[in-house]
């Protein structure tokens, strides 16, 4: 892609957009495809995460007392903050979009930035939780040794939880990582109406990462 | 075409979600955060429970989707890919649960007892709940555990 030094200022305060690839008739054209394909990724990301909740639903199955109460070891205040969290990130990163998609990049730069503080404010409180979990010996496997769960299959209901908990915690770091990325390009105002994909597909995929933490605050916290 | 349409009109008409809209989403979408939380507090059965949980979250998930990912005024074939996502999502669960939630144990028939499990078997370091202990599984007949052929 041309760097966007090498682009004009338009007297609308936006840099004009990166020239269209050959292969697109018009912009609008261009737009479309690059949003039918960050859609593709997603459902591919769901079918990711299909697999640790049909786990989820097996283990659930065959270990119902250990899924119980292991559920209340977990922080209810802390899960319920960090959904809380996300789900005004997601508000924020949708704002974003809207002021990039009418040309006010600076304001998209601040509402991407306090996303990013969110995601950050996130995974703190996802680190405080994994500490008390290393203390307890609330672990995965063989590594368990938490004598307060008596029924049969408490390290199978930490398995469950450290990889789908550690799984979207890494989609968190990598959704964290596109937002300030797309908020740089903000600040240079590189985002008008007609090209603003950048910003609205890093949205997206930072929109699944919420929607992931939708169905797990309730299945690993509070059901 | 573009040459005289101003850039706002062009943003309005092709989507109209506009920032009032998604601030009430998110109100929404803490409360019905509120309401799952309520819920788990209820005192009805866990399958109820789950029930409640699994309900309120879809319809999180619809707003997300629907008002904050612009599914709503967006694209067809976005709707197409993100909906067969969530149907295959769904035939997985669905099968894997029929199998997981019908097994039954094969020991009523003449196979003898199986043996049972040495003690010095298992190794020292194997915490309460992995261990082979004839407590069998909670969810019943869960795969080829000693638990139930032990007591024949």
């Amino acid at each position: 892609m041309q760097s966007s030094a090498a682009r004009k200022m338009t007297a609308e305060g936006w840099l004009e957009p990166p020239p269209l690839p050959h292969h697109y008739d018009t912009i609008e054209n261009h737009q479309s495809a690059l949003r039918f394909g960050m859609w593709l990724f997603l459902g591919t990301e769901v079918l990711l995460f299909a697999g640790i909740f049909v786990g989820y639903f097996t283990f659930r199955h065959y270990f119902p007392e250990a899924f119980e109460q292991s559920a209340r070891h977990l922080s209810v205040p802390l899960g319920t903050a960090n959904t809380l969290l996300l789900l005004t990130s997601s508000l924020t990163v949708a704002l974003a979009h809207y002021n990039a998609e009418h040309g006010r990049n600076r304001n998209a730069f601040w509402l991407l930035m306090a996303s990013v503080v969110m995601g950050a404010g996130f995974l703190g409180i996802k680190a405080v939780e994994y500490t008390e979990k290393f203390h307890e010996g609330a672990l995965p496997g063989r590594f368990f040794s938490f004598a307060e769960i008596t029924a049969p299959g408490g390290p199978v209901f930490y398995v469950v939880y450290f990889f789908s908990t550690g799984l979207h915690a890494l989609h968190v770091v990598v959704g964290m990582s596109l937002l300030i990325w797309v908020a740089l390009r903000c600040w240079r105002k590189e985002f008008s109406p007609t090209y603003y994909a950048p910003v609205e597909n890093s949205g997206l995929y930072w929109h699944l990462v919420d929607l992931v933490w939708i169905f797990l605050y309730p299945l690993l916290y509070l059901v | 075409m573009a040459t005289t349409t101003p850039h706002a009109a062009a943003a309005h008409a092709k989507h109209e979600t506009g920032p009032g809209r998604l601030v009430l989403n998110w109100l929404v979408l803490c409360g019905l955060t509120f309401a799952t939380f309520g819920f788990s507090k209820l005192h009805i059965s866990p399958g109820m429970h789950l029930a409640a949980a699994l309900t309120i979250s879809t319809v999180k998930v619809a707003l997300v989707v629907l008002i904050f990912m612009h599914l709503w005024h967006g694209e067809g074939i976005n709707r197409i890919v993100f909906v067969t996502s969530f149907v295959f999502l769904l035939l997985l669960m669905f099968f894997v649960m029929a199998d997981v939630t019908t097994r039954f144990s094969l020991s009523n028939s003449r196979i003898p007892p199986m043996p049972q499990v040495d003690q010095r078997m298992i190794p020292s370091g194997m915490p309460p709940g992995m261990s082979n202990t004839p407590q069998g599984h909670s969810g019943g007949g869960a795969g080829p555990s000693s638990g139930e052929a032990g007591k024949q």
